[in-house]
């Protein structure tokens, strides 16, 4: 079914040479999502993934509060937590995230933004 | 009896419970990994409030044993894979 409705889209359009041969070989998909020339950078999370998937993590931990949670907590002043309990929630978000975060530092990720800021910017983060 | 031997630092124990962890999650059955996991967690929040010096020395001894126990493990489990993906680990 789809290659009939890209076999009727193929028949309108008109792509003009010019722009074909300026995005230097990849190709153009019909459907609207233009790869612009990074590898793999187009599918990085946007922020506002990351966060939202953090803090689900961290709202379904069962020692902690749901309603308490939001971007800028510290996980052991205002949760109530100790360090085990961090270690435990790191290694979930390595989980969710398909990472593997090294101990130093995992050591240092204390917080929410903490969490976020390095899970954004890690490139392997899925 | 081990004469002062010095009880082991909380980074070395935050160390020894990440790797317990890390090494629960190389497992290739889903159950045996569960429940390494699970009783990691437990075992460390029980021990958690141990005051006497020795105790915390048996404990963490304890846990390395068994690290090494676990880590061995993964190596003859994966020659013993599981064929078929435990039906907890089909997402849906």
């Amino acid at each position: 079914m789809a290659s009939a409705l890209r076999a009727a889209i193929l028949g309108h359009i008109r792509v003009p040479v010019s722009q074909t041969l300026t995005l230097n070989g990849s190709k153009l998909s019909l459907f609207g999502a233009v790869r612009s020339m990074s590898s793999h950078g187009d599918d990085h999370l946007t922020k506002e993934e990351v966060i939202d998937r953090v803090l689900d993590v961290v709202k379904s931990f069962p020692k902690v509060d749901p309603s308490k949670v939001s971007p800028d907590v510290h996980f052991q002043k205002d949760l109530g937590l100790d360090s085990l309990d961090n270690v435990e929630i790191v290694f979930a978000l390595e989980e969710e995230f398909k990472l593997e975060i090294p101990d130093k530092e995992a050591d240092k990720i204390d917080s929410c933004p903490l969490a976020i800021e390095y899970i954004y910017k890690h490139p392997m983060a899925g | 009896m081990a004469s002062a031997v010095p009880p082991p630092v909380r980074s070395e124990v935050l160390l020894l419970f990440r790797s317990l962890l890390r090494t629960a999650r190389e497992f290739a059955d889903y159950n045996i990994r569960e429940y390494t996991k699970r009783r990691t967690i437990d075992a460390f929040r029980q021990n958690r409030d141990l005051s006497d010096p020795s105790a915390v020395v048996a404990a963490f001894a304890d846990g390395k044993s068994q690290l090494e126990v676990a880590r061995r493990q993964v190596i003859v489990h994966s020659l013993y894979a599981p064929k078929v993906k435990n039906v907890m680990e089909i997402k849906h």
